[in-house]
């Protein structure tokens, strides 16, 4: 027993220890990047470093990914034992938490119209905005991923829901959307109009496209209890009462899609390569149908993210880092992203993008989360709230004021902390 | 021994029925692993209509792209580290339990329930404070911190000491007037008795590291360090799932210990009968 | 002579006493005197001594509507509860009939069984994540398939408050069963065979034997198995977390659970090491009482 134990450790050695050594250190400076680009994300993420790589020879870029949720603990833990990364990614509604901490560097400095910079009028303003705080930029939006809808063409041309060529016509209004939902399903062919994803996302458009608001304008108080708010969430449930669309099932209910079993669905642009896999699917995408009052749609950025203490030769890749990704966010959209960059996205590479292209309409009504330091715990009661409305537990309105108290006792405690809540958005 | 024959054929048959029930899901897990993505999702039937095509798709990316899947790099650090943290806990946890099982020390009763309180505590509070002991010494993406902690587990002492309770004193008693000494009887006869309990432990110590996920996470920072299931993550992004690459990266990774599991329970089947005790 | 024995014994526990001093007593004094601060990561705030105040959070808080404590607490504990007393008994109980079904098989393929029940304990649970969320999704799982297939009705298995719960148990059988199953079999085969044949002698077979030779010689054993299982059982956390993320509507959302999520996403680490040590003086008490039950058997 003990020789077969020696022999496992040899061999494991060898192998660990073995092959290919890091490269010799040289006089390349060494930069790491963090981000939670697992699956084909990761993939493109990996090869665009790569590009860059080679292209920066006095650079050595690593980059070090793990799934998201687990990513921003390994984040934090890092940052404890000030090992952060030097550039990191985070999402634009996490990043007021690393901003509180003093984690974050600002990056006015690589915004302006000189070499190595960033124009940013080229950017879209409100992606922009979005990371901007008390008139300083946090951190450069390296891309948008909205919510929009994905529908099966073939369903609906066997619904007849098609337009003077006889092409597949997506709803854009409610009066479209929930016709086609009584075109489409049929329970004996289990087969149905359109089903709930990550209720999240879904529930926010709704509820922004009600007009309704979920914090005050400053981000801070919660207005979870406003009316529009319940009525959008009682209209959706509605339409689970009417039979029209299933009670809310897990996140897999997107595999039913894939499966050619179900008629629309809205989910984020992230999806697209899964879509691009299931070769059998006749899908189409276009932008959220306006099932309320005003155009509106979830959308979330990643952005790219400098350590507070960064500095000289690494500060200096990391901001070469930061504008090569940048000018590359076509390639980086080809994975299931819609770049912020005006001029790239007139380029012809990109319009040739279909989906990323039609998701792109967005952009000028996107909405996001708001910017405060709980928004965890928000979407913790967020997530809560809709779920009981869906699932018929509970009236809109009492799942709703339940999510607001719970909110107001979270806001009282970062209060009496003395925390800067700031004017968000 | 005594028991009519058909009574025990049908002990053994249902034993048989429950025990395919157990493995029908992992042979799922490998023939679904044939089955390229697309097929995958439709569910349409249990066997792939083309290995190959699965195999090409599924296990050749992943055995084929190094940088970006570094497997075989992961397949060694796994194996590194569990056999490691197994030798290490063997060895510890034997000489500990056998001292609390058999000898007499002055306050064992309080060590021992010292020893086994640690259990009951959540291990997320030890995440932190772990972290920052082994940033200290310098440990974070090496091996090191991936193997020493594990010295530390309750388990291995509460197992062995239970199964050296259990064997009975008289030869222990037998050997010390023989004049043996406390070192020369634990590892000449309790050793060799209880080696089902550490073939036990062997097995369970070697799958537990294997398996471990929140450790290598927290405490790797490095791509090329991880441990096979920490890599295999990487295929699983929050909003999907790369199936086919997924399963066949964790059929990757569960064939080994399956066949070092085979390996190591022939020790244990070897019965110890206990009238064939060797000096 | 006796003096020498008395003390000597210590150094066959040096080496394990070091590492648990450094990796876990230490670590543990650390998260204990943390549950009496209000540590907030990624606050500008150093940590601050606040007393009892995290406990006081989590158990007698008054609030405006009159309830105390935290509720979410509460609910977490409850579905901990509930898992406990299902989940222990139920594996504890089906890992012996299995050990003894086993050894009772002819040798040579005993190892094969001990084997086949012991396969699903490697499988990494993210892989067990995905598998199991198949085989119970609503409209598309490989369970509601087959009950259709038998014109039986569609169980929510992972969608009904009352059932999701019971789902997880069921996965965690299978999932986990064989652990013990190794352990026990192991004991049963460590019990020498001469008790058997002295018994044999006496007259005694099948369930008799079992009875009066196999349990008992087997109890410092199976309290192993009982005493891990329940720790085990209370600490629960990889399972609701990946199949159901502690839904649907918090059903199943365990105490580790939300003690991950206070300390790790809401990054309050002194209320979530208060929380833990509740959690702990709860285990311990669990455990003493069923020592102390097991003593008396």
């Amino acid at each position: 027993m003990r020789g077969v134990v020696t022999f496992l450790i040899v061999v494991g050695t060898l192998i660990a220890g073995g092959c290919d050594r890091a490269e010799v250190l040289g006089e390349k400076t060494t930069i790491r990047f963090w981000n939670g680009f697992t699956g084909p994300d990761g993939r493109t993420m990996l090869g665009l470093v790569k590009t860059f790589n080679d292209e920066n020879p006095d650079l050595n870029v690593i980059m070090q990914r793990m799934e998201w949720g687990t990513y921003y603990n390994k984040l934090f833990v890092a940052g404890l034992g000030g090992r952060a990364p030097e550039i990191f990614v985070s999402h634009s509604y996490a990043l007021p938490r690393f901003m509180g901490a003093g984690f974050v560097r600002e990056v006015d400095d690589l915004l302006g119209t000189g070499p190595g910079q960033l124009d940013p009028a080229d950017f879209d303003a409100n992606v922009l905005a979005n990371l901007q705080r008390h008139g300083r930029h946090w951190g450069i939006p390296l891309d948008v991923h909205p919510l929009g809808l994905f529908y099966n063409k073939k369903l609906f041309r066997e619904a007849g829901i098609v337009d003077a060529k006889g092409e597949a016509k997506p709803p854009t209004n409610r009066e479209e959307f929930v016709t086609a939902l009584r075109k489409l399903t049929d329970a004996k062919k289990k087969q149905w109009g359109f089903v709930w994803t990550w209720q999240r996302t879904n529930s926010y458009t709704i509820i922004r496209q009600f007009g309704g608001e979920l914090f005050d304008p400053q981000g801070v108080r919660p207005t979870m209890g406003a009316p529009e708010n319940a009525e959008a969430l009682t209209w959706c449930r509605g339409l689970i009462k009417e039979g029209l669309v299933p009670a809310p099932q897990d996140f897999n209910s997107w595999i039913g899609f894939r499966q050619g079993r179900v008629g629309m669905v809205f989910e984020g642009i992230y999806m697209l390569p899964e879509l691009e896999r299931q070769k059998d699917l006749d899908w189409g995408a276009a932008p959220v149908p306006v099932v309320g009052k005003q155009q509106s749609a979830w959308g979330e950025s990643h952005s790219l993210v400098l350590r507070k203490d960064v500095k000289g030769k690494k500060l200096e890749g990391a901001k070469r880092l930061i504008k090569f990704l940048s000018d590359h966010s076509v390639e980086w959209a080809m994975g299931g992203q819609v770049p912020v960059r005006k001029s790239l996205r007139a380029s012809e590479k990109f319009k040739s993008l279909y989906a990323q292209s039609q998701f792109a309409r967005e952009i000028p009504y996107i909405a996001y989360y708001p910017k405060n330091p709980y928004i965890f715990e928000f979407l913790t009661e967020f997530d809560l709230a809709v779920e009981l409305t869906l699932r018929g537990t509970l009236p809109a309105d009492e799942a709703l004021g339940r999510g607001q108290q719970n909110m107001e006792r979270v806001v009282e405690r970062y209060q009496a902390q003395g925390w800067d809540l700031g004017e968000a958005r | 021994m005594k028991e009519p024959w058909y009574s025990r054929a049908g002990i053994e048959a249902l034993v048989v029925l429950t025990a395919l029930l157990f493995v029908a899901p992992v042979v799922l897990i490998y023939v679904t692993s044939l089955k390229p993505e697309a097929e995958i999702v439709k569910f349409e039937s249990v066997w792939p209509k083309d290995a190959r095509e699965g195999i090409r798709k599924n296990y050749e990316y992943v055995l084929k792209t190094p940088e970006e899947i570094p497997i075989f790099r992961w397949l060694g650090n796994s194996i590194l580290v569990s056999s490691s943290v197994t030798l290490l806990v063997l060895t510890v946890d034997s000489l500990a339990a056998y001292a609390l099982a058999r000898l007499r020390l002055p306050g064992k009763k309080y060590v021992f329930a010292m020893i086994i309180g640690t259990l009951m505590v959540p291990g997320q509070i030890l995440l932190v404070p772990v972290y920052l002991i082994l940033n200290k010494l310098g440990w974070i993406d090496t091996p090191w911190a991936l193997i020493v902690p594990h010295g530390a587990g309750a388990f291995g002492v509460f197992l062995l000491h239970q199964f050296f309770k259990a064997i009975p004193k008289e030869l222990e008693e037998a050997a010390m007037l023989d004049g043996a000494g406390k070192l020369r009887i634990w590892w000449n006869l309790m050793l060799p008795l209880s080696k089902p309990a550490l073939a036990t432990l062997a097995i369970f110590t070697f799958v537990g590291s294997w398996n471990d996920f929140l450790g290598p996470l927290v405490f790797l920072d490095s791509v090329e360090k991880y441990t096979l299931p920490v890599g295999v993550a990487l295929f699983q992004s929050s909003y999907s799932s790369e199936y086919g690459l997924t399963l066949a990266a964790s059929v990757i990774c569960t064939t080994p210990i399956l066949l070092i599991f085979l390996v190591f329970s022939r020790q244990i089947i070897r019965g110890m009968a206990m009238s064939g005790l060797k000096e | 002579m006796r003096r020498d024995r008395d003390w000597t014994g210590y150094g066959f526990l040096l080496p394990y006493l070091m590492l648990f001093g450094m990796f876990l007593v230490l670590p543990m004094v650390f998260g204990l005197g943390l549950s009496f601060f209000r540590y907030e990561m990624l606050s500008k705030e150093p940590a601050k001594f606040v007393g009892l105040e995290n406990y006081r959070e989590a158990l007698w808080l008054p609030h405006a509507d009159g309830t105390r404590g935290d509720a979410y607490f509460r609910q977490a504990l409850w579905a901990t509860v509930r898992f406990v007393v299902l989940a222990a008994p139920l594996t504890v109980t089906f890992a012996l009939l299995l050990a003894l079904g086993i050894s009772m098989a002819p040798e040579r393929r005993q190892n094969i069984y001990r084997l086949m029940v012991f396969v699903p304990t490697m499988i990494t649970i993210s892989v067990v994540g995905i598998l199991w969320r198949w085989f119970f999704a609503d409209q598309f799982g490989l369970f509601n398939i087959w009950l259709t297939r038998l014109h039986l009705r569609e169980v929510h298995w992972l969608t009904d408050v009352n059932m999701a719960m019971k789902s997880l148990v069921l996965m965690t059988l299978w999932w986990t069963v064989g652990g013990p199953v190794v352990v026990l079999l192991a004991g049963i085969k460590q019990i020498p065979d001469a008790y058997y044949e002295a018994a044999a002698i006496d007259g005694a077979t099948g369930w008799r034997r079992c009875w009066y030779i196999t349990l008992p010689m087997l109890k410092p054993v199976l309290l192993f198995v009982i005493v891990l299982n329940v720790i085990g059982a209370w600490q629960v956390f990889g399972q609701p977390f990946i199949i159901t993320s502690g839904g649907p509507e918090r059903s199943t959302l365990v105490l580790m659970q939300y003690i991950y999520v206070t300390s790790f996403l809401n990054y309050r680490l002194g209320y979530g090491a208060a929380m833990s040590w509740l959690l702990f003086l709860l285990i311990a008490a669990f455990s003493l009482v069923q020592f102390r039950l097991m003593r008396e058997k």
